[in-house]
């Protein structure tokens, strides 16, 4: 394709990019260096660093920061784990697969703030979990501020995992049968057709999916915001309280939001620039 | 022993797979239970799961003006709008062409949507709901239009700049949504045009495009360039070739895509609480309903939760192969 005939099909979705993300990351990082608020939005004024200083002087910031670290490190690796176990059973399955599918598909499918409040119902007064916790510790169950956290990421792996599944099945639907019978003529056992055969075959699609998930896990909002409504600040993630932050009914504090908006864009690229760097030389290597 | 040993294996699969179903859908269960009862029977110390009274009262109180709505005439609604979809799809899958019957698929949903606050005094809920709907179809059109065009050049293009716009975009699609959202809303502020519809479909555009552009891109990658070659050579130009040969395999991708794009427009909750005041979709009215100091009730939040469910739950249901299929061969192999 010559480059004029790329310039031509390109173009409509190269300038929606261009001016609805990199004008607004640019405006976002204008704006953090001022002081500018909610209720006046035309009135600002250049602060320099100061806003970064502060956010970073915040307690609530670094404790939305812890928050947000161990719903990473607590959904990733299980949902992984998970995923590929759930995908190897469906794979070995041939009666009602398509039923099992659609069933592990829900949580996934359905919208994060109804699942959140969903999962909340459960752990309620009267709720079906909080009265099986009752019935084996005989102590009553309440979210509150200390264990919502757990909440959060209980939610974050149920709701997560079922896209891991689908992928990894439809990855294992590609993989030759004979591979498989040549690891059986080795005598290979179950664990090693596992590590030997389908992870391998799998890598390029566990990379995809540990990418994406660390991705939504970071700037994981929804379940976060729905808990906050009833427990306060301790439910928050970063995403959260840049939202509450910014659009706080009495002070908004546009700058300072703009300010941790930056912030958790550097966190993401710091862990995600060698990934690109690969991607970016395989692009290359195709070419 | 080897046949036991295998039927044993086979008990065991189902029996996790079962435990795993039963864990996923646990909370829904919970819902509808919820969402038919009374309020005396969700506030008891031990759950009731069985015995209890059945009402409709908790959809009502959601969805319609009039309390004592009669729901047997909703079921009628509802029969009536079902029996003409069936014979359309039916129709489709006998006629040789079958777009004509599903676009009367499309315009029967839409005029059953015209039709519905007519025949019943809805609630405000209802508007949200139609919000919903317009928001993720635009979104989708959209989306897919311009994401076509861009995946279909990024797939046969093989100059460095394609590279670069790839690359950039996958950048793009870890950012927060809480990095755009602010100069959204100060421009549309500026502009008068916050509290639109449109505003919220064009920023859901802007952050699917990446991941439109991604999946589409590996979709076109499987579609072998003799097609397009051999219809530029009877003659006919790049764009020609793209709408007549090209298109028409691309099918499972474009509705792979779509149902993705569907369930992030759909279930939208940041973008729109921001840029909505009155104009909202149905995660942000629900938020509102049960968040902070609401006074509503557990069995209404479920009602509600569980009717905000059902639509997206039918379209997975009947496109489940697609999104399978779409998994697996589409923005995988980036």
């Amino acid at each position: 394709m010559k480059r004029r005939t790329f310039a031509w099909f390109a173009w409509p979705s190269v300038a929606v990019m261009s001016v609805l993300m990199v004008f607004p990351l640019v405006t976002t990082v204008f704006l953090s260096f001022n002081r500018i608020f909610l209720r006046d939005l035309s009135s600002r004024e250049w602060i320099g660093f100061q806003n970064y200083t502060d956010v970073l002087q915040d307690p609530d910031f670094w404790a939305s920061f812890r928050l947000t670290m161990l719903f990473v490190a607590a959904v990733v690796p299980p949902h992984l784990i998970l995923g590929l176990g759930l995908a190897n059973l469906l794979d070995r399955v041939r009666r009602g697969r398509g039923f099992y599918l659609a069933a592990l598909l829900l949580p996934f499918i359905v919208t994060p703030v109804v699942s959140t409040l969903l999962v909340r119902d459960l752990f309620d007064r009267g709720g079906l979990l909080s009265w099986l916790w009752e019935v084996l510790t005989d102590e009553p169950f309440v979210i509150n501020s200390g264990n919502v956290k757990w909440a959060i990421i209980l939610h974050g792996i149920w709701s997560i995992t079922p896209f891991a599944v689908i992928t990894f099945f439809a990855g294992m639907q590609t993989l030759p049968e004979e591979r498989i019978e040549a690891a059986d003529m080795d005598g290979a056992g179950f664990w090693a057709k596992q590590w030997f055969v389908v992870i391998p075959h799998l890598r390029s699609l566990i990379i995809f999916v540990l990418l994406i998930t660390i991705m939504d896990a970071y700037r994981v909002f929804d379940s976060s915001f729905v808990f906050g409504q009833s427990v306060g600040d301790a439910a928050h993630t970063l995403s959260v309280y840049n939202f509450t932050t910014a659009f706080n009914a009495q002070i908004g504090r546009v700058g300072k939001g703009n300010a941790i908006a930056v912030l958790i864009v550097i966190g993401i690229f710091a862990v995600l620039i060698p990934f690109l760097r690969k991607s970016y030389q395989d692009q290359i290597a195709e070419r | 022993m080897k046949q036991l040993r295998a039927a044993a294996n086979t008990m065991g699969i189902h029996t996790t797979l079962v435990i795993a179903i039963i864990v996923s859908s646990v909370p829904f269960f919970w819902a509808v239970q919820n969402s038919i009862k009374f309020t005396r029977d969700t506030i008891r110390s031990t759950p009731t799961l069985w015995g209890y009274d059945i009402t409709a009262d908790p959809y009502r109180k959601f969805w319609f003006r009039d309390e004592d709505q009669n729901m047997y005439q909703l079921a009628l609604f509802f029969l009536i709008l079902i029996a003409v979809i069936s014979a359309l799809v039916w129709a489709s899958r006998r006629a040789d062409t079958s777009w004509p019957w599903n676009l009367g698929v499309a315009f029967a949903l839409w005029i059953g949507l015209q039709l519905f606050p007519r025949f019943f005094d809805m609630n405000r809920e209802f508007d949200y709901f139609v919000n919903s709907v317009f928001v993720t179809v635009l979104t989708v059109i959209i989306s897919i239009s311009i994401g076509l065009l861009a995946g279909y050049a990024l797939a046969r293009y093989s100059g460095l700049s394609g590279a670069v716009i790839l690359i950039v975009a996958l950048a793009f699609r870890a950012l927060p949504r809480t990095a755009f959202v602010l100069p959204y809303f100060i421009v549309a502020k500026q502009l008068g045009i916050l509290d639109s519809r449109l505003v919220i479909v064009l920023a859901l555009v802007a952050v699917n495009q990446p991941f439109t552009i991604w999946m589409l891109r590996s979709f076109f990658m499987e579609v072998p360039r003799e097609i397009e070659e051999a219809a530029m050579m009877d003659g006919a130009t790049r764009l020609q070739a793209f709408r007549m040969a090209v298109i028409p395999m691309m099918w499972p991708g474009i509705i792979a895509t779509s149902l993705f794009t569907m369930l992030l427009a759909y279930n939208e909750f940041l973008f729109v609480r921001v840029l909505a005041v009155t104009e909202w979709t149905l995660p942000v009215a629900l938020s509102a309903l049960t968040g902070g100091e609401s006074t509503t009730t557990l069995t209404e939040g479920a009602a509600a939760s569980v009717s905000i469910t059902l639509p997206i739950v039918i379209v997975i249901i009947v496109f489940q192969k697609h999104l399978v299929k779409g998994l697996g061969a589409g923005a995988v192999k980036g």
